[in-house]
């Protein structure tokens, strides 16, 4: 069920953020996630920042773990599962922290992409030299270490003929009283707790859309018919917790 | 004890397996996207919220699911806030566990006020390590059976449905269940349970350990569980196991069960295939009994 790689680089992209790139790549569309495995760390869902790897931020024991691995050592890794974004030209991508990490692999597929980047510092802008040579890149930071003092959502509204936003669910929420494109042509990425990955245990549910096979990538217009967005999510006993 | 059975009316006669989708909302959804689901089964609700185990928890090898969710539940507190606030138009089964005799009762009459039914998860196979499951052990426990059924009975007089597991000595089980005042028997749980090693880890892959076998590969046992069943008691049966197809379910129906449950066959998929795929498989059910009403299927396999 798992496809095997191997490290062969760990890049630090800031103190709590790294990059794991593989000996392989894999294919999937933009927006689309694969369950990793890490034998005795356990298993998580990740988009994938490059066609041969992943970024991720330390969030709790598992995230740490990956941060620690080294070049030589496995990572296994099931899916593509869900559906991803649609590729179209013309995107403005809005991505937030590590949620810049879920559109990174967007950015290189499609043609005439702008970003608006934000973060609480400039070592939270992921990738920004890189995005910068395929499209304008106009940068938020709550410190004001990188481009404007503030959050993202100044940076609003901006133009461009699709919107891709990853990201906090707050800063997405927000994002989407601010912006002036048609709803379904605004594209989210969202999360849930998930366990299975493949639609049977039910626990990614947002308003009973699951986020693993009917997302994780949602149009604003149908986020309108899920009042969970924003609002509540459960957690890995089902219990609901506020967002 | 009562001596009427009482029914469950299920129109078309299809349900989701427990564990399966799990969530009041879900449910919801699923009926705006128009499934023919007849009625939908809670994930087991138990004494107390807890997480089971973490992932990974499936294991699929395409033909048959191995899983080791091991009764994850939130709190029953919170089960109650959403049949409170996420009201489904189609009747609502209450799968309900305990991990003491006297909790299942307890259990029952926190939920039974918000379901038509009751389903006890008298068979699951999966465990957290370390902790001992009381779920196979009433499987595997005649007494124990007989007090937790019977004292579900006491609590509900809502149709009680004893889900068994197909592990075990199955006909002793349904035979204690029914005396115990169970209207219906659930046939059946997952099987195994089964263990898969991911050579290059070389470790177990659930966290788990070990987990149920469900999928298309295990449906020949529990349909073997419903034929040996019905043939015994000619009770009323729901059946779970492999189900995919119109013909599954027919098989099913034919082996004597007359209502039919559908759980891994959802993989993959999303809500609106789902949706989807439960309308062809009742389609596909009416369309072979023709003229005549499905029912007329149920047990027809025993000459
Ligand atoms: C579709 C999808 C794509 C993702 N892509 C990325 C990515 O590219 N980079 C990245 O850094 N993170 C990503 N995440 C989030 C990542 O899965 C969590 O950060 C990770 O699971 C944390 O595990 P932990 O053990 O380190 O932390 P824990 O201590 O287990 O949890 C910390 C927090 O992480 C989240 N989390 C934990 N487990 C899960 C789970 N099974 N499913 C969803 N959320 C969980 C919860 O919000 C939890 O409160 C993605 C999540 C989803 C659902
Ligand atoms: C992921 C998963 C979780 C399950 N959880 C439960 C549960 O909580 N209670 C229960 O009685 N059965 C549970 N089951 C068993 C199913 O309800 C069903 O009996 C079994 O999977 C066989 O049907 P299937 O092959 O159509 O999936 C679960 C099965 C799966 C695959």
């Amino acid at each position: 069920m798992y496809e095997v790689c191997t490290i062969v680089e760990n890049r630090l992209e800031n103190p709590r953020t790294n990059t794991l790139f593989f000996d392989r790549t894999f294919s999937a569309r933009p927006g689309q996630f694969f369950m990793v495995w890490l034998p005795g760390a356990g298993e998580r869902p990740f988009s994938l920042a490059y066609p041969n790897g992943l970024t991720s931020k330390v969030a709790g024991e598992f995230t740490a773990a990956l941060m620690e691995l080294k070049p030589g050592e496995k990572l296994w890794l099931r899916g593509p599962y869900g559906r991803g974004f649609p590729l179209k030209d013309g995107f403005l991508f809005i991505g937030g922290g590590v949620g810049i990490a879920g559109l990174r692999l967007l950015a290189d597929r499609v043609g005439r992409p702008r970003f608006l980047l934000g973060g609480k510092d400039a070592g939270e802008i992921l990738y920004h030299e890189e995005l910068a040579r395929l499209g304008e890149v106009r940068v938020a930071t709550e410190d004001g270490s990188l481009g404007m003092r503030g959050l993202v959502t100044d940076l609003l509204p901006a133009g461009g003929e699709h919107v891709a936003i990853c990201g906090p669910e707050r800063m997405m929420a927000a994002c989407l009283s601010r912006l002036t494109q048609r709803p379904s042509k605004i594209y989210l990425s969202i999360e849930r707790y998930m366990k299975c990955g493949i639609g049977l245990c039910g626990n990614c549910s947002c308003s009973g859309r699951l986020v693993c096979t009917d997302g994780p990538v949602f149009t604003a217009s149908e986020l309108r018919r899920m009042p969970d967005f924003g609002r509540r999510r459960r957690g890995k006993t089902g219990a609901w917790t506020d967002i | 004890m009562p001596s009427v059975p009482r029914h469950l009316e299920l129109h078309p006669p299809l349900v989701n397996g427990s564990g399966l989708l799990c969530f009041l909302e879900v449910f919801q959804h699923l009926d705006r996207q128009r499934a023919a689901l007849g009625g939908y089964v809670t994930k087991s609700i138990g004494p107390e919220g807890r997480p089971g185990n973490v992932a990974p928890v499936v294991y699929d090898t395409g033909h048959v699911m191995l899983n080791s969710l091991a009764l994850p539940t939130q709190p029953i507190e919170s089960w109650i806030e959403d049949f409170r606030s996420l009201p489904v138009q189609k009747p609502v089964i209450g799968s309900v566990y305990g991990n003491r005799v006297e909790e299942w009762p307890e259990v029952i009459s926190r939920v039974e006020a918000y379901v038509a039914g009751i389903e006890l998860n008298l068979g699951c196979p999966n465990y957290v390590p370390g902790e001992t499951s009381l779920m196979t052990v009433v499987g595997d426990s005649p007494a124990m059976m007989r007090e937790v059924v019977g004292l579900a009975r006491a609590a509900t007089a809502k149709p009680l449905i004893a889900k068994l597991s197909p592990n075990t000595d199955y006909l002793a089980a349904a035979r204690i269940a029914l005396d115990a005042g169970a209207d219906y028997l659930g046939c059946g749980n997952t099987a195994g349970p089964g263990l898969a090693i991911d050579i290059e880890a070389a470790r177990p892959v659930l966290s788990g350990i070990s987990g149920g076998l469900s999928g298309d590969a295990m449906r020949p046992v529990n349909v073997k569980m419903v034929y040996d069943i019905y043939r015994e008691f000619r009770a009323p049966i729901l059946a779970y196991g492999g189900v995919s197809t119109w013909r599954d379910a027919v098989e099913y129906l034919m082996a004597g069960a007359c209502i039919v449950g559908l759980g891994t066959c959802f993989a993959y998929r999303s809500t609106r295939q789902m949706a989807r795929l439960t309308r062809q498989i009742w389609e596909g059910m009416q369309r072979f009994a023709g003229s005549r009403d499905v029912t007329h299927l149920v047990g027809a396999a025993h000459v």
